[in-house]
């Protein structure tokens, strides 16, 4: 089949879109879990990360992508995590990070 | 004439002190080290002029002196009453009012073992920097001049996994003024600051880290380094992750400042118990009311100034400390 | 001589659904059972495997030697229960064949004997052995209810919540001795006989109640007693009693090296129903002492588990210090047990995943000796430090197989109950070990050490936890540390106690260069610092909170430094604690000259 070649390609929007997102599931994992809310950001997790510096994996990136209802893909990133549970050591606001991403595989695994 | 008891030298000491002797009461001073002044004994300069340490510190003394304000040293202080504080001696000192100036004790980096201090050479704590440049001498382990400066905010603050949740407050500044500082004795010399938050909340602070941001181009990274390790040569390896861009980050400093927190003195938890003061769960004091009696404690009698009670600068110390002096003095005329 | 009575149809068919439903349970749990452990059962029946189960029966099943360890009353409350009933009916069979020579009795006529053997010659040898029996089953059953109202007499701060299933079957249970005692009495009473307890009762009830009013009595009590027995059949296959059939096949299984796996099998269901519920596990558990967590100790997971109503939340909120299996009577293997119900919740089979490990080694130096320092290692890098100092003074070149980072032991993973994930990650490592050809493994982690030791193959490659290697090395002066003054107090990691049995190795170490001083709880016994990875569900708080408790204890000896073996726990007591907490390895170079 022929196509038109517009001289652009349509892509997914690339904005968090907080008015379309569902945000049922995290609302279920914030329930549980209520202290990733307390995540600050500062990285230590990805940055002692042994998967993470092997692979694109980011586990910071991952749990903020899943906060605001950005699930695609977020269950396979977290099955690259080996639970060595290093993450949870560093984390300065005492995140049980090693809970979250069994949590998040767990609640995601359908996605 | 009444008498008040201070315990501790520090600035908030000697300040309170200063403005009760201006009132007509009679203080004195003990202090546990053997020679007054606090912790800013030995620091160099003060954000966000850069005045030198000394110039606060050496009037203040100068004017203690010349008040003939009576500073007994060596002297701790294990528990206190409204009217008496017992020393570690067993001697008992009484008075009409007792202001507690006792301070903050300086969070130990080697806590932090992940970040390698006192394992490898190195890994300098701010305070280590300080007193480098008092003595005018900064080098790395080797006696070399660093090529590659990092520091790290928030040691021993914001991190429950060493138990102390508060924010310290100064070391943000202090991370941009030494900043400022190598870059002026190294001006060939990279320097990174690794940050989660940047809290500048003073008069000036801002001012001053776009200063250094937009002319000694310091670089600052948001992430917070996990680890350090030694390299072959000497250098220390640090991670982090670069959360801006949302990669890991690795790199080879010749030196890395750890920007070590406030944290409560271990013997507030004594000197509460014996006086029936309120310890609030970070370790500090708290005072009476956090507005309208922030200068007193829950017990009739005993005052607070400065750092006992919450990470301060030396600007707030001062200031509170007079304020201090005021409300004791009302306390006495009744 | 006729042995039936109306009175004995509860008990007949009480006893007939008991061994119905006990052997079609056993029946179905051994057909089950995979061939190899069919092979075993086969080839271990004929040997002398058997002789000692045997003897294991009569003295855990019987006589419940491991609890009087724990406790001489509640020992002697078990096994006045277990050892007197068995004796009741053992010598009640005796006494059967001494009145009527060998010749077939129906069952109730054993166990009624007193009330058809009327008629029948006393023999006052008999009348006092059983009296004397029957005494100490009832010492037995009045301590168990003294047990209900003060259970710290006995030793347990805690006892067991239980179902209502196991109420009723603990009530008939509670009826069958006095009711037993009421009947044989009246029926005494009525007829003379009787030894010190049952005849002494019974002629005071013939002087004091009337005839008419006894032989009603008789007749109600030997109803009772039969339907107490009947009630407590009919509960026991399907209540805590179970235990008392399992734990006889358990014990010979065992001796069969039967085991539990990574993988639930039909041998668990002898395991699972051969939990008394007796509730010893509970107070040693530090989620109840510590945090007040009153669900989830081994004896609520096994209940849960065997009705099929077992939760994720019960499954995964364990620590797995193993404090309860140290202490467990029936020596029920309650971690691995726990671990196959997580690889049935968790397992995920995806055979892609972890395909990043491909040619993935960042490893560095070359030696016999290949040293796994662990992912929590990496972040005490004052253990690396020090163990860089050992290997030079020894003299040994070293393999560092993760200093930049490797993957990880697998041991988390298995924990969590992803174990096919696990696998992978133990093949990956198992090929790095044989590929830079090692022939010892040395590493600090506690963790790392269980998983290499239990679920690699390392066939030729010694594995060693670094204070067994340190050992090594100061046995053979390889290492010649100064002794000084300094006073030390040890913490037994979870996994390097009682997982992997290492308890002397560090203490030998420490004593060569200071002072050991042993805290109030050590060895089998140490608490766990409360970090362990095997749980997921505790928070942060929590953890410092048992942290604290165990480094109070630590504190209390007096001691100027804290050492244990493993970078969790020392990250974990670091954290409660503000004296120096430093690693074996550390304490060790430190005393290098």
């Amino acid at each position: 089949m022929a196509t038109i070649d517009f001289g652009y390609t349509i892509s997914k929007p690339r904005a968090i879109d907080l008015d379309r997102n569902n945000l049922r599931k995290s609302d279920e994992i914030l329930r549980e879990m209520p202290e990733l809310q307390a995540c600050i950001g500062c990285g230590s997790c990805t940055a002692v990360c042994t998967a993470g510096s092997l692979t694109t994996f980011n586990f910071r990136k991952v749990h903020t992508l899943v906060r605001r209802g950005e699930y695609q893909g977020a269950y396979e990133e977290m099955n690259k995590c080996m639970l060595c549970g290093k993450c949870r050591l560093v984390c300065p606001r005492g995140i049980n990070t090693r809970g979250v991403a069994l949590l998040i595989k767990r609640k995601l695994g359908d996605f | 004439m009444k008498k008040t008891i201070i315990i501790g030298s520090g600035v908030a000491g000697m300040q309170t002190a200063l403005c009760l002797a201006e009132r007509g009461i009679e203080p004195l001073i003990i202090e546990k080290e053997s020679e007054p002044g606090g912790k800013l004994r030995g620091w160099h300069v003060l954000f966000p002029s850069f005045t030198p340490a000394e110039e606060v510190l050496g009037e203040l003394r100068h004017r203690v002196r010349e008040q003939g304000i009576e500073v007994m040293t060596n002297a701790e202080a294990v528990g206190l009453t409204p009217q008496s504080v017992t020393l570690a001696d067993g001697r008992q000192l009484t008075g009409d009012a007792v202001v507690l100036t006792s301070g903050f004790t300086l969070f130990d980096a080697r806590i932090k073992e992940e970040y390698g201090y006192g394992i490898y050479d190195n890994v300098f704590t701010s305070a280590d920097i300080e007193r480098m440049m008092a003595e005018g001498r900064v080098t790395k382990a080797d006696g070399t001049a660093p090529q590659r400066i990092a520091f790290l905010h928030c040691v021993g603050s914001r991190d429950e996994k060493v138990c102390q949740q508060h924010c310290s407050r100064v070391c943000c500044i202090t991370g941009v003024k030494q900043a400022m500082e190598m870059k002026r004795l190294f001006p060939g010399a990279e320097v990174f600051n690794f940050y989660m938050d940047i809290r500048m909340f003073g008069p000036g602070y801002e001012e001053m880290y776009r200063e250094a941001q937009q002319r000694c181009n310091i670089h600052f990274v948001r992430g917070r380094i996990s680890e350090a390790a030694p390299t072959l040569d000497g250098r220390v390896q640090i991670k982090a992750e670069d959360t801006l861009t949302g990669r890991p980050l690795r790199m080879s400093v010749d030196m890395l400042v750890l920007l070590v927190g406030m944290r409560a003195n271990d013997d507030n938890a004594s000197l509460a118990a014996s006086a029936g003061l309120k310890q609030a769960p970070s370790g500090f004091l708290e005072p009476r009311d956090l507005f309208l009696r922030s200068t007193e404690s829950s017990t009739e009698g005993i005052f607070y100034a400065g750092t006992v009670t919450a990470p301060k600068n030396i600007g707030e110390t001062l200031a509170e400390a007079s304020a201090t002096a005021d409300a004791v003095a009302k306390f006495l005329e009744k | 001589m006729n042995f039936y009575a109306p009175f004995c149809l509860p008990f007949i068919v009480g006893a007939a659904v008991m061994f119905a439903v006990v052997a079609g349970k056993w029946s179905v749990w051994l057909w089950r059972l995979p061939r190899a452990d069919k092979l075993r059962i086969a080839r271990g029946l004929p040997s002398a495997a058997t002789l000692r189960a045997t003897g294991e029966v009569i003295g855990e099943s019987l006589l419940h030697r491991r609890i009087f360890r724990i406790d001489p009353l509640l020992g002697y409350m078990h096994m006045s229960l277990a050892f007197g009933w068995f004796l009741l009916i053992a010598v009640g069979w005796a006494e059967t064949i001494a009145h009527l020579g060998l010749r077939f009795v129906p069952l109730q006529g054993h166990v009624f004997f007193k009330y058809f053997a009327t008629g029948l010659p006393h023999k006052p040898f008999f009348d006092l052995v059983m009296d004397l029996l029957l005494l100490f089953v009832l010492s037995g059953v009045a301590l168990a209810w003294g047990k209900r109202f003060c259970s710290k007499a006995l030793g347990m701060r805690r006892t067991t919540r239980h179902v209502v299933g196991d109420r009723i079957a603990l009530s008939a249970l509670w009826f069958i001795f006095p009711a037993r005692l009421v009947a044989e009495s009246t029926t005494c009473a009525l007829y003379g006989g009787g030894g010190f307890l049952t005849g002494t009762l019974g002629t005071w009830m013939h002087d004091h109640i009337s005839v008419m009013a006894l032989m009603n009595l008789e007749t109600a009590a030997w109803w009772i007693y039969s339907s107490a027995l009947g009630l407590f059949f009919v509960a026991m296959p399907f209540s805590r009693y179970m235990h008392i059939f399992t734990e006889v096949p358990l014990i010979f299984l065992r001796h069969y090296r039967l085991q539990s796996g990574e993988k639930e099998s039909s041998y668990d269901r002898f395991q699972v129903e051969a939990c008394s519920r007796c509730g010893i596990c509970i107070d040693p558990c530090q989620l109840q002492s510590v945090l007040g967590v009153d669900d989830v100790q081994s004896v609520y997971f096994l209940r849960d588990r065997r009705y099929g109503m077992l939760r994720r939340e019960v499954a995964d909120n364990c620590l797995m210090c193993g404090r309860c299996v140290e202490k467990c009577p029936v020596n029920i293997d309650l971690n691995t047990l726990r671990l196959n119900s997580r690889d049935a919740m968790h397992n995920v089979p995806d055979e892609r995943r972890y395909d990043y490990f491909r040619g993935l080694d960042r490893s560095q130096g070359a030696g016999k000796v290949g040293y796994f320092a662990g992912c929590m290692t990496l972040l005490t890098p004052r253990t690396l430090t020090a163990m860089e100092r050992i290997f030079t003074a020894a003299g040994d070149e070293v393999w560092w197989a993760d200093r930049e980072g490797g993957v990880c032991c697998g041991r988390p993973l298995k924990l969590a109950g992803e174990t096919d994930s696990a696998r992978r990650m133990m093949r990956y490592n198992t090929e790095l070990f044989r590929k830079h050809g090692i022939t010892t493994l040395v590493t600090s982690c506690p963790i790392c050490l269980k998983v290499f030791r239990e679920d690699y193959d390392l066939d030729g490659i010694e594995v060693l936890h670094h204070s067994e290697y340190i050992l090594r090395l100061l046995e053979t002066r390889r290492l010649t540390p100064d002794r000084r003054t300094t006073r030390y107090t040890y913490h037994d990691p979870c996994e390097l106690g009682r997982g992997s049995g290492i308890y002397e190795a560090p203490r030998t170490v420490i004593e060569a260069v200071g002072e050991l001083l042993e805290p109030a709880a050590t060895r089998e016994n140490a608490p766990c610092c409360g970090s362990s990875v095997a749980n997921t569900a505790i928070s942060d708080t929590q953890q410092l909170q048992i942290a604290r408790t165990v480094t109070a204890e630590l504190e209390d000896t007096g001691a100027e430094v804290v050492v244990t073996a493993c970078p969790l726990c020392k990250k974990a007591l670091g954290r409660g604690t503000t004296r120096p907490v430093a690693d074996l390895a550390e304490i060790v170079a430190e005393s290098l000259n």
